[in-house]
């Protein structure tokens, strides 16, 4: 029998989320084209190498060793590239993924990524063009709602703030804003003007938002409301306690 | 229960978020309304920032050199871009500038750590002992009560036995005093009271009387330096100053020859046989002397603050009130600054103690606990429920969910806390200490804490900072672990303690966790009966049995701190 992966606990539709996020199997809602990628993140001109730190692998000489003969290089490692980062910022608002869930998703997903997890951004480091494949996956999927997360390469407040009145959560940088019925993104993920609008696409109507949300709020599917995550949270704490009291156990 | 309960923090979010301040415009909207308008007025909406970028441009202008600039933050977008919203001390009706609440602009938060770092208690039985057997000479009150005027002398710097000698204007330091304390009821009756901690005035009488048990028939000064000596030096140097003086105050006192060989044995048994520093000497890498903060102990903070001899009655505000003082010492002192450098961590300590928040949440799971657990936090010993798995799991689960749907259902507090690292502490804080109050036990107030981090996590898919996913999430595995480092009672746990040492946000809530655990037994003291009668002195100038107000008090410039020099220095 086939094993299939059981990611996560959970009878609720938020629970349901995060399985879909941590397997990737995320449906795909808008288009992202890569000169377009490559101007909001930020790091390189659209259109230009990706510069390099060492010269290709295969012109490296490398020593004999098995651990490298078993790994196949990710395609940035390969080349040379540099090491690079991608930033989100997820409104508590009913946001589609929180920091946890963007961490996993790139580390069940993704080769060669360096997740980061903090209260209020999540931060993945990886390889140039390694990064910029996972960054557009997150923001062409319903990983993202261009109005409910961001990218922030810097200043990353305002998760947890109330929204502005067109439902663009705050950013004290300005970075995104609503125009029509899209977004678009005028900076790139540090703040510096950039030469043309992005168009990152429209925003999740509230219930698209709570429909696709991983994150338990008490207005839409509370946390309490899922016993079988919070048994699991229990269990997870009763082991690691009594494992620190009685190791044999 | 949690949903027809009047937030205790309603008033003050209120007030905070839909109200008019200065000139941000923030008039109208509800608290829990999840859209606003951000008016992005920068600085200019707040006074204090007003009044400090007036103070910068004053001083380019004096000195021909740039200083304070608000423009300058993130390259011309001024903080502010949202409302600058002041606080409300929890606890209190004062409302103050959130700058006010860093420790350089707040004359009583300097206070309450120059009074801790200038105390040393230190015992007078050896010293005594030394005098009547080596020497012959007889100890009675009046010769303890002439000695201690010697020493409220000496301490401050004036000169006894040598002629000729430098000493202190009194004026400089005159909150520098120093007092006894004994559990010998028969004794402190011969005292003169200027010179006594009177145990049985100062505690009620339940405490008094364990206070007198645990102290028994010896005999403590509880000494102070001067402050403006303790600033200019360190927290070594408080036991140095003291034994110094109390060399020169005995020899004085009781008329000894200093060169007789005696005299070397009653030095050491005078200054350093009982020495008690309030914080132990921290290892080379971290390279502090005693009586610095990172060495103290989270059970002599919960001891040092003194509203479990106030409101017994209430073991919540006890906890509350040990929350806010030792955030502000561990959290914006020692690990804001000692450790890092100077600015941001404030913002971290302040959720602890303002808005009502954490009280709010503490408060709640008071009433679950007592309607569940029969009055289990409730000020008592035979109430207590047993700590064990099953009880951590259920009072921090209730606690931290409630607490999450505080953030949920209003999302001006969401807003108030804005980082995950300030929600984990409010909510932990709530969990641990509320488990202790009910068990009388903090190690499963503890275990509360971390059952809390993992539910806030898994809830909101967010925690704090790196630190807190580190600290938080292997906690639970030294709660009780079997090796010895790790697995030592709260209350002797410290700020150097293995995972403790680096991350703000968390010391001020064990520290409250250690304190619930004692007051919601109704216990005199949590760890050290020496520390918690040495601070009930009501001549020191931060009043230790309310920090929260004192707090404000220097927020609002009402605070009149010690350790001033403008009786030497031109008057401004």
């Amino acid at each position: 029998m086939a094993y299939e992966l059981q990611y996560y606990p959970g009878a609720t539709s938020v629970a349901e989320n995060r399985r879909k996020h941590m397997s990737g199997k995320v449906e795909k809602i808008r288009d992202i084209s890569d000169d377009d990628l490559t101007l909001i993140l930020g790091h390189r001109a659209p259109g230009s190498d990706y510069p390099s730190t060492h010269p290709p692998l295969a012109e490296m000489g490398e020593p004999e060793c098995s651990v490298r003969e078993m790994v196949e290089p990710t395609p940035g490692a390969k080349a040379g590239d540099r090491v690079r980062y991608v930033q989100f910022v997820d409104s508590m608002y009913n946001a589609p993924s929180v920091p946890y869930f963007r961490s996993y998703a790139a580390a069940i997903n993704f080769r060669g990524v360096d997740p980061g997890t903090l209260s209020g951004r999540q931060v993945v480091e990886a390889r140039e063009r390694d990064m910029e494949e996972l960054a557009k996956f997150q923001m062409e999927t319903e990983m993202t709602c261009p109005a409910l997360a961001s990218l922030r390469g810097a200043t990353v407040h305002g998760h947890s703030l109330r929204l502005p009145e067109d439902g663009v959560m705050f950013d004290m940088l300005d970075r995104c804003r609503k125009e029509g019925d899209v977004i678009i993104m005028h900076k790139d993920q540090v703040g510096r003007p950039i030469d043309k609008k992005v168009n990152l696409g429209k925003p999740m109507s509230p219930e698209e938002a709570a429909k696709r949300t991983t994150i338990y709020r008490v207005d839409n599917v509370a946390f309490r409301d899922d016993a079988e995550v919070i048994e699991w949270v229990h269990r997870v704490f009763d082991q690691r306690t009594i494992y620190g009291f009685k190791p044999e156990n | 229960m949690a949903d027809d309960r009047k937030r205790m923090f309603a008033k003050h979010m209120e007030l905070k978020y839909t109200k008019e301040h200065g000139t941000n415009k923030m008039e109208g909207g509800k608290i829990t309304d999840m859209t606003v308008e951000y008016h992005r007025l920068g600085v200019d909406q707040n006074p204090r920032k007003l009044e400090m970028k007036k103070a910068g441009q004053e001083l380019a202008k004096k000195r021909g050199l740039v200083g304070y600039n608000p423009m300058m933050h993130c390259g011309g977008i001024p903080l502010g871009q949202r409302a600058l919203t002041p606080s409300f001390l929890s606890g209190t009706d004062d409302m103050v500038e959130i700058d006010d609440l860093h420790y350089v602009n707040n004359a009583a938060m300097q206070q309450m750590w120059d009074d801790i770092r200038r105390t040393v208690i230190v015992g007078m039985d050896m010293a005594h002992e030394t005098l009547e057997k080596r020497l012959g000479i007889e100890v009675t009150p009046e010769t303890i009560n002439h000695y201690l005027e010697t020493l409220n002398h000496a301490l401050p710097g004036g000169a006894v036995v040598q002629e000729h000698m430098v000493e202190t204007h009194p004026a400089l330091v005159d909150d520098c005093f120093v007092k006894i304390f004994t559990g010998d009821d028969e004794l402190a009756d011969e005292i003169d009271s200027q010179f006594l901690i009177d145990i049985n005035k100062q505690f009620p009488a339940e405490q008094a009387e364990a206070l007198k048990a645990a102290i028994g028939k010896t005999t403590w000064q509880a000494a102070h330096i001067p402050t403006v000596v303790s600033r200019t030096t360190d927290g070594g140097q408080t036991s140095r100053w003291m034994a110094m003086q109390v060399g020169m105050a005995f020899i004085s006192a009781y008329s000894m020859c200093a060169g007789e060989a005696a005299v070397a044995d009653l030095s050491y048994a005078a200054k350093h046989a009982g020495v008690i520093q309030m914080g132990e000497m921290l290892p080379a890498r971290r390279a502090r002397a005693p009586n610095e903060p990172g060495g103290i102990p989270f059970g002599h903070m919960a001891d040092i603050i003194q509203t479990s001899r106030k409101t017994p009655e209430d073991p919540a505000n006890v906890t509350l009130e040990v929350v806010g003082g030792a955030c502000m010492l561990y959290d914006q002192i020692w690990l804001g600054s000692y450790m890092s450098g100077g600015v941001g961590f404030t913002q971290y300590a302040t959720a602890a103690y303002c808005n009502n928040i954490l009280d709010d949440n503490l408060y709640y799971n008071v009433d679950y606990i007592n309607d569940k657990y029969d009055g289990a936090a409730n000020t008592g010993t035979d109430n207590k429920v047993k700590a064990d798995l099953e009880v951590v799991k259920d009072i921090a689960t209730e606690s931290t969910i409630y607490g999450l749907e505080n953030y949920e259902k209003y999302p001006t507090t969401l807003e108030d806390h804005f980082g995950g690292s300030q929600r984990a502490t409010s909510l932990s804080a709530a969990a641990g200490s509320a488990v202790s109050l009910a068990t009388g036990n903090g190690n499963a107030g503890l275990s509360g804490w971390y059952l809390c981090m993992y539910l806030h996590k898994e809830a909101h898919g967010r925690l704090g900072f790196f630190g807190y996913d580190l600290q938080d999430q292997c906690g639970a595995t030294n709660v009780l672990s079997y090796q010895s480092d790790e697995g030592l009672a709260l209350e002797l746990r410290g700020p150097n303690y293995p995972n403790y040492a680096m991350n703000v946000g968390h010391q001020g809530g064990y520290t409250a966790i250690a304190s619930a655990a004692h007051a919601g037994r109704g216990d005199a003291y949590a760890v050290n009966p020496l520390v918690k009668v040495c601070f009930a002195d009501d001549l020191l100038p931060f009043d230790f049995s309310k920090p929260r107000k004192e707090f404000a008090r220097g927020a609002l410039r009402e605070f009149e701190p010690a350790g001033e020099r403008s009786l030497i220095i031109p008057a401004k």
